[in-house]
């Protein structure tokens, strides 16, 4: 029974940190403007991500340390620095996009336009930082995350054309736009196989104490996790597919959404919309926060747990204020957040190879995880996801150039 | 025992499990007709950036030294460490050496002074 409440709890914190304004964004824009056909790309980014949180989380729950760790010990400092560098710039981009949908979801709420409200969420986050524990962060926020499958109950209560949805499952060639249905699923993919998403799973390992008992859990957690993680998701482009395609409505700004529930829910689907915008940012934001100051600090050998008061850990606690204030420095300039958040996932793409490579190494690596080395069928996957990562980082940037907008 | 593969860039502990921070650099003493010594290891922002290019490092110890700031990294005697299979230690206190003298400002002037830390 323990063991069950283990795992049901961990699946769900696993959605929390799946679901965030990057996925709800890429698969509303999908569904609007591409209908069904770009459920694949949410299904491949869902199996890659599964491939490599169970590996980050395996890693960890055997060697008793994170990525991070590893990277730094295995591929030396100069590596480390560039994936610190990369890693740290983007996540700060993404963190801002987090922090501006937390905004929009305010703003949605009270009318007042989102760039006042920065300054209140970038506080509350910090707040619960520096008070919270890591389970608060994790379990806590997670739990109310789970206002966002009325999305997924949403999509059932539609109605949609069951075998249009599965034909969407299948890979195929664009009708029309085709650089901005190339943009679209890159975006999608930097939305899904996100590096904060396994970096902070493998710290959570470590925070949660995870021994080699736990490599069975994690496997279940990893991929009922990400699996229901990505229902959400296909909830979400299914809802644009119904209700924005049709009209074809553009999803050009984040108060566009209220419209994916409003026509299922009436008027409590427009207060279900603020509700999961606001708390999968908030739970984003809390999530990209933490994996930045634990990068910092792991990276340079410094002591780190969210289950420390602050002053213990006082350069740990002064990595993830630094890293609230500076992104919500980008945030408050009152830039559209959706451009920043499809930006940032177009830049996410383009540097997944930097931080998915090292896998291959450190998951072979007898002195870490032992007998838990990758099987030939996992090292296979890990191949083909750094492929696809190879590819995303050389299309990312021409179709945010020419299919962007 | 492989210096790089066992020691450089490793998490340093001091005698009581508490971090300290990484091995950023391993000094050998090389003195005429004697094979290589070990002779310490090293902490510091300076043995850093001097991995990535001793221009970088000089241009960081510069700026630290206009502002006041020891540059020089802290130096452990290679006899006072303990390299284990993936783990190093110290023998010596951490709050007592160089190595958490940011940790221990940071905590006395900026975090400790904020409230509920």
């Amino acid at each position: 029974m323990k063991k069950l409440m283990e795992i049901a709890l961990g699946v769900v914190t696993s959605v929390g940190g799946f679901l965030e304004i990057g996925s709800i964004a890429t698969a509303a824009q999908a569904g609007a403007d591409f209908s069904f056909q770009l459920i694949w790309a949410i299904l491949l980014g869902g199996l890659c991500i599964i491939f490599l949180v169970e590996q980050a989380g395996r890693f960890s729950a055997v060697s008793g340390r994170t990525i991070p760790d590893a990277i730094r010990e295995r591929f030396g400092f100069n590596y480390f620095a560039f994936l610190y560098i990369v890693l740290a710039l983007v996540s700060l981009l993404v963190l801002a996009a987090e922090i501006g949908g937390v905004c929009i979801a305010l703003e949605l709420a009270t009318g007042i336009r989102f760039q006042w409200w920065t300054v209140p969420a970038a506080f509350l986050i910090w707040l619960v930082m520096w008070k919270g524990t890591f389970g608060v962060i994790e379990k806590g926020v997670s739990v109310l995350g789970l206002v966002t499958l009325c999305f997924v109950v949403g999509s059932v209560l539609i109605h949609p054309p069951w075998s249009q949805v599965v034909r969407g499952a299948v890979p195929s060639l664009p009708h029309h736009d085709s650089t901005h249905y190339w943009f679209v699923v890159v975006s999608i993919l930097g939305a899904t196989i996100s590096p904060y998403l396994y970096f902070f799973y493998s710290s959570g390992a470590i925070e949660d104490e995870w021994k080699e008992t736990h490599v069975g859990i994690n496997r279940i957690i990893a991929t009922g996790g990400m699996t229901f993680g990505s229902v959400i998701s296909i909830g979400v482009l299914i809802l644009a597919a119904m209700i924005f395609a049709p009209q074809g409505v553009k999803v050009e700004h984040y108060t566009q959404l209220p419209q994916l529930l409003v026509p299922v829910f009436g008027y409590w689907g427009y207060w279900l919309l603020v509700a999961s915008v606001g708390i999968a940012c908030l739970g984003a934001s809390l999530e990209i926060t933490l994996e930045i100051a634990y990068l910092t600090a792991q990276g340079f050998g410094w002591n780190w747990s969210e289950n420390q008061r602050p002053k213990a850990e006082a350069r740990f606690a002064a990595a993830y204020t630094l890293t609230i204030i500076l992104a919500a420095l980008v945030t408050v300039t009152g830039i559209d957040p959706l451009t920043i958040t499809i930006f940032s996932m177009a830049l996410t793409a383009a540097t997944l190879p930097v931080s998915i490579v090292p896998f291959l190494f450190l998951m072979n690596d007898y002195s870490y995880v032992r007998v838990y080395q990758n099987s030939w069928f996992s090292n296979a996957v890990v191949i083909v996801i750094i492929g696809i990562a190879f590819v995303l980082a050389l299309v990312s940037i021409p179709l945010q150039i020419f299919g962007g907008s | 025992m492989n210096l790089v593969r066992d020691c450089l860039d490793k998490q340093i502990d001091d005698r009581f499990k508490r971090r300290m921070g990484r091995v950023d650099g391993i000094v050998l003493e090389i003195e005429p007709g004697r094979p290589p010594r070990v002779a310490y290891v090293e902490l510091g922002v300076k043995t850093l950036m001097n991995r990535v290019s001793s221009r970088l490092g000089n241009a960081i110890a510069h700026l630290l030294e206009s502002r006041h700031i020891e540059s020089a990294p802290y130096r452990i005697p290679w006899g006072k460490v303990h390299v284990g299979l993936n783990e190093v230690r110290a023998d010596v206190e951490a709050e007592k050496t160089p190595a958490l003298e940011w940790e221990l400002w940071l905590r006395k002037k900026v975090i400790g002074r904020i409230p509920g830390a």
